[in-house]
């Protein structure tokens, strides 16, 4: 029962935060509405027992995410971020309906199947728990050993049988960096900033050219006196 | 359970937020609050703000935030690795090896490209 | 699918069975641990270590220190406290209201969550999840964010900039600090703290080993950056930014930021102690002296064990923070961008050879029945000593090359030269 209410007001509180992160007018505050919606999510994987997801939840969202974005925010808006970002009217009822519609497709398909993954249960009927049911307090079935102690198991079956998505990732993660960089480095090179310094530079070595010149006719001139 | 455990930190977390928000509390009922156009203005060195609040932000620092993303989802990766790897054998070795080396070759990017410079 | 078991199925919650409810005994424990302990005895600790610190960087510079308010300056933080209560509470006009509360209270909430997990003695952990070391390092990622609120809150250009210099820094070094932790879950086998302080119970500290000493030191390094202390304070350095990313908040609010930075320190040093120091237990020759109470938990084997463990847990923590005020008061900050390629370009691939070392140790002393200690110190010590010379060398060239670049960029100005870097390479 009250996991029941715990479920229904964190669920709750998770809408709240998804529709302030949408419906926000300042960009920072809807990155923090979004940031706490992320530990919202870390809570709901804490009532499904998954506290090594719920960890690496906040870790990565929370920890690299939301300042990547909020850095993002900083590097393509002026003034701190307060830039309003406002759906034009007449858009704002379509994308609304499509959502609802998203939403609706979403919800039935899981409430109303008759047929589980092969080999399980249907959504509905599902009655388990991951790790207890009434008598297993003690952590005796494989399935509670594995839930209570997730990172060794997720260890060995990302190294074992996941072993081709595992360095997949690794790959795909170094080509975004990659990529991020050649744009960066591009960017980098365009930078105003740095053109003003090499045309200043370039001034200053024509003007220092001239002093040097000025200064030398000045000193024969004045050494002939 | 073992989940009952995050109900200590959610007394933690409700507990914190007191004892941060408390003083803030005890300071609006004691402190003396004599408001005036200059103390409420922002702070430069005592000139008064020219120019808009705005600045044109470089690009390292979104690039030293990207790495880090990438940094940090290599130790979601290492961390299950260093707890299964009692039970593993030397083949899970290699396979962190080639991991590692794959994301090393962005940093060695980075690195040549002079992007992890702070211009 | 048939619409009468579409629309006959408007529960959209799976069934759930009953678990077992939580022990009331239990809450009451959970809710004196907290008034007494992490909310009476961790403050106090954290206000005399700011007394400390000013007594000991006093002596460090040959005077005092606070001497005057109470005997040897012990009122000093009491003091101090009822100042920061009085002082006028100024937010400028166009700050953000709401996020210039959240930032500093997201900064100390996160330094008080990292001391939930540590274990403070043998059975004195305030709870043990079976992935204490990654929730750890979890919450302590948070307190970048909070960062970044509060210079982007304050509506002013150098706060802003302090603070995302600031979470540059913070950023970059975690990193190494979250890497330098891998050996120590490799030798143990499983992220809970408990688990850890066992391990060393059987095995010794995990800091006397060759990986184990690099690790210690990377971590070290990189909790000094992870709390802003010199020689890495440059987001709060007074001379630099104005005051950084805090500029805006006087009074309590101020207060805030600098609880926060103290029991981040605190809970730092713990961290460290309890992954590399051993936790509570004694220096080599007694390590294991007691275990034969350790594991049985009667109340006298409990009490006994711990009036021992918690004492010498306290006491390394104040060498290890001792060690972060001597830093202090001895070195130099660190100019921003040798800071920032001092963690990408030394510490990172240090750690990630760290793992690497520390899989070797892990064969040569944990996995086989009886640990070879003299091989696994030869190889591991090698490997030590051959990656970190490297890896200077690596920085150092790395480093000549970069200052030859920038000094031959042109300036503008009239042609002068511009200003030599401090390279010794000359």
């Amino acid at each position: 029962m009250t996991q029941a209410i715990l479920f229904g007001v964190i669920s709750v509180l998770g809408l709240i935060t998804a529709l302030g992160t949408v419906l926000a007018r300042n960009l920072v505050h809807a990155a923090l509405m979004l940031v706490a919606f992320f530990f919202l999510v870390a809570c709901q994987f804490l009532l499904l027992e998954a506290e090594f997801l719920a960890a690496v939840q906040v870790l990565v969202y929370i920890g690299a995410v939301a300042i990547l974005l909020m850095f993002g925010i900083m590097l393509t808006r002026n003034i701190l971020g307060d830039d309003t970002t406002t759906v034009p009217k007449s858009t704002r009822r379509l994308s609304m309906l499509i959502a609802l519609g998203v939403f609706a497709v979403l919800a039935l398909g899981i409430a109303t199947q008759q047929q589980g993954p092969p080999g399980r249960k249907p959504w509905k009927e599902l009655t388990e728990r991951p790790a207890v049911g009434p008598d297993d307090l003690d952590r005796k079935t494989p399935k509670a050993q594995i839930v209570n102690d997730m990172a060794k198991f997720v260890g060995r079956d990302l190294l074992t049988r996941y072993v081709i998505a595992f360095e997949v990732a690794g790959i795909l993660l170094t080509a975004a960096l990659v990529g991020a960089i050649v744009i960066a480095h591009q960017e980098r090179d365009d930078d105003p900033a740095t053109r003003v310094l090499e045309s200043e530079a370039a001034a200053a070595d024509d003007a220092a050219a001239a002093d040097a010149e000025s200064s030398r006719t000045l000193l024969t001139s004045s050494s002939t006196r | 359970m073992i989940i009952y455990n995050y109900v200590f930190i959610g007394m933690l977390l409700l507990g914190a937020l007191g004892f941060a928000l408390a003083p803030l509390v005890v300071v609006a009922l004691v402190a003396p609050s004599k408001r005036s156009r200059e103390k409420s203005s922002i702070y430069e060195c005592g000139v008064l703000t020219t120019g808009e609040t705005w600045i044109r932000f470089r690009i390292q620092y979104y690039i030293y935030a990207l790495m880090f993303v990438v940094f940090d989802i290599e130790t979601v990766f290492l961390y299950p690795w260093a707890v299964a790897y009692d039970g593993l054998g030397l083949f899970a070795l290699i396979e962190m090896v080639v991991f590692l080396i794959i994301l090393s070759v962005g940093l060695v990017y980075a690195w040549s490209k002079g992007m992890l410079r702070w211009v | 699918m048939n619409a009468s078991t579409g629309w006959a199925a408007p529960i959209l919650l799976a069934q759930q069975p009953e678990i077992p409810a939580l022990d009331f005994w239990l809450i009451v424990k959970w809710l004196l641990i907290l008034a007494i302990v992490f909310f009476g005895i961790f403050p106090g600790i954290v206000a005399y270590m700011v007394w400390a610190e000013r007594k000991i960087a006093a002596r460090f510079q040959d005077r005092i220190g606070p001497n005057r308010v109470g005997p040897l300056g012990l009122l000093q933080p009491i003091a101090d406290a009822l100042k920061l209560i009085t002082k006028e509470n100024i937010v400028p006009a166009t700050a953000d209201k709401v996020v210039h509360i959240v930032a500093p209270v997201m900064i100390l909430v996160s330094a008080f969550l990292v001391l939930a997990v540590i274990p403070f003695g043998s059975g004195m952990v305030a709870i043990n999840p079976p992935s204490g070391a990654l929730y750890l390092i979890a919450v302590s990622s948070m307190s970048p964010l909070g960062i970044f609120l509060a210079g982007w809150s304050s509506r002013n250009k150098y706060s802003l900039l302090g603070a995302m210099r600031a979470v540059a820094q913070l950023v970059s070094y975690e990193v190494p600090q979250v890497l330098s932790i891998v050996p120590v879950i490799l030798w143990t086998g499983s992220l809970s703290m408990v688990a850890i302080f066992d391990r060393q119970v059987e095995y010794g500290w995990f800091i006397f080993s060759p990986p184990g000493l690099l690790g210690f030191a990377l971590l070290t390094i990189a909790n000094i950056a992870e709390v802003n202390r010199a020689p890495f304070d440059l987001p709060e350095a007074e001379s630099e930014i104005i005051a950084g990313y805090h500029t805006e908040y006087s009074g309590m609010r101020f207060g805030l930021f600098f609880l926060a930075e103290y029991l981040s320190v605190f809970g730092v040093s713990c961290l460290g102690t309890a992954l590399f120091l051993g936790g509570g237990t004694l220096p080599p020759p007694f390590t294991n002296a007691l275990q034969e109470y350790v594991g049985t938990y009667t109340t006298g084997s409990f009490l006994l064990t711990n009036a021992i463990y918690v004492p010498v847990f306290m006491a390394k923590v104040g060498l290890y923070i001792f060690f972060m005020f001597w830093v202090r008061a001895t070195l130099p900050r660190l100019r921003v961008d040798r800071l920032m390629n001092f963690a990408w370009k030394f510490m990172v691939p240090l750690s990630v050879i760290n793992v690497f070392i520390a899989a070797v140790w892990y064969e040569f002393v944990f996995r086989p029945g009886q640990p070879r200690y003299l091989i696994g110190w030869t190889v591991t010590g090698a490997m030590v000593i051959v990656s970190v010379v490297v890896m200077i060398s690596l920085y150092r060239a790395s480093d000549v090359i970069e200052e030859a670049e920038i000094a031959s960029r042109p300036l503008p100005g009239r042609g002068r030269r511009p200003i030599p870097t401090g390279s010794t390479a000359r």
